[in-house]
């Protein structure tokens, strides 16, 4: 059957849901359960980054290591990198030196294997993977903006009820198409978190104060989909969130904006930094915006498909499935 | 004769003539409202959060944008950004 394809509708059937939007709401609740990690899985997480903070610490005494990013958050995919920063007293870690002794050091200590050492870039970083639990990790040195974007993003989370689940289920959307990778020209994760988080505080029946937000999701990634892959206008309209407050800005008002590249260019006003375009990396917007407006035709048609089938034919049927085309490993 | 002609679309759930009654957005867009939502009576729309995905405007939603649309994907159903995606009384 194809029940093995899509693992989270396993013993949890909603076929006979009256409306269909509702079905989808309570498939979208099981895959986000289904990937969120368990406890065993964040205990061994932990383990993990105390044992390389203590490393750290044994090296610097006047250095420290925090998560930020997607774990900071628990915004993360299964086997996704977990992104670690080391800032110290000094600020003087951020170069050649000090990245190749802490690479060896943790090497030394078999806290780290296939480690690579990236000294050149825009944001010099090591790269490794821990042996005992094998998670991947990133270290980056010197830098404040990754942990209060985090901080941002947490308040967000608390304050606006559905945003981890549809960011959750973008996030996994865009991966399985590979449109998740900056360098590549796709989304990054605070983008994502920028266009949910705007889509549901701009959502007419949440402006409206009529709906809650977690009893509706499965209409409102229908709702997203359209809004970002049909309607938004993209060559004219920029995303602004200030102090909690989001907003759409005419382009033509932001003047940092101004380049001569073309005007279909997403654009997101850095929290932090109203001068900065937070997506100015995603340049391949038009296959992102097609993708999301084919995830709209596939959702809508696959609601009228179920909606004329029998009880029978929709029995152990899944709405997501075709949409998201989860690969990860079984839970 | 060109059978396309004569093909008239119509749709018996929303009485709408852009798509017949099996392919009707009613189908899905459907919204689970507050309880507290039955009384709506006291809610007023806040129209300063109102912003428009066409133009970035303020007080619109982008379906009732009166400006040129921006997007070159039609809209020809109506999208969930319109002020007719509102509880009657708050229309
Ligand atoms: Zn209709
Ligand atoms: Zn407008």
């Amino acid at each position: 059957t194809s029940n093995t394809d899509y693992p989270w509708i396993l013993n949890h059937d909603h076929s006979k849901q009256k409306e269909i939007a509702d079905w989808l709401t309570m498939e979208i609740k099981d895959f986000v359960a289904y990937i969120s990690p368990n406890r065993q899985e964040i205990e061994i997480r932990n383990k993990t980054i105390s044992k390389i903070r203590a490393a750290v610490r044994e090296l610097w005494p006047d250095a420290d290591l925090q998560v930020f990013g997607s774990y900071a958050t628990d915004l993360y995919l299964p086997g996704s990198d977990i992104d670690c920063v080391v800032n110290s007293k000094g600020r003087d870690k951020e170069n050649r030196n000090s990245l190749y002794s802490l690479a060896s050091f943790l090497k030394s200590k078999e806290l780290a294997t296939r480690v690579e050492v990236i000294a050149k870039a825009r944001v010099p970083i090591i790269k490794f993977v821990e042996p005992q639990s094998q998670i991947h990790i990133d270290v980056s040195f010197e830098r404040i903006n990754g942990l209060e974007a985090a901080r941002l993003i947490r308040e967000w989370l608390e304050e606006t009820p559905g945003l981890r689940e549809l960011v959750l289920i973008v996030k996994q959307f865009l991966h399985s198409r590979r449109l998740n990778n900056v360098h590549t020209g796709g989304l990054g994760g605070f983008s994502i978190i920028c266009l949910v988080y705007s889509f549901l505080h701009l959502h007419p029946r949440v402006v409206s104060d009529e709906i809650d937000p977690l009893d509706n999701l499965g209409v409102l990634l229908i709702d997203f989909f359209e809004l970002y892959g049909k309607n938004f206008g993209y060559d004219d309209v920029g995303l602004t969130v200030q102090d909690g407050h989001a907003a759409y800005i005419a382009k033509y008002d932001w003047r940092d904006l101004q380049s001569g590249r073309s005007p279909f260019t997403l654009a997101i006003q850095d929290p932090g930094d109203p001068s900065n375009n937070i997506s100015r990396g995603s340049f391949n917007l038009r296959d992102i915006k097609k993708s999301f407006a084919g995830a709209f035709d596939l959702l809508t048609n696959r609601c009228f498909e179920l909606d004329m089938a029998t009880f029978k034919d929709r029995l152990g049927k899944s709405i997501l499935g075709n949409v998201i085309k989860y690969r990860g490993k079984l839970r | 004769q060109c059978p396309q002609k004569w093909k008239r679309v119509f749709c018996t759930l929303c009485n709408s003539k852009k798509h017949s009654r099996d392919r009707c957005p009613s189908i899905w867009r459907v919204y689970l409202l507050k309880d507290d939502s039955k009384n709506l009576k006291e809610k007023v729309l806040p129209m300063h959060k109102l912003y428009c995905y066409n133009c970035g405007g303020k007080g619109h939603f982008g379906d009732d944008c009166t400006g040129r649309r921006s997007s070159r994907v039609p809209n020809d159903d109506g999208s969930a950004f319109s002020g007719d995606n509102l509880s009657t009384n708050l229309k």
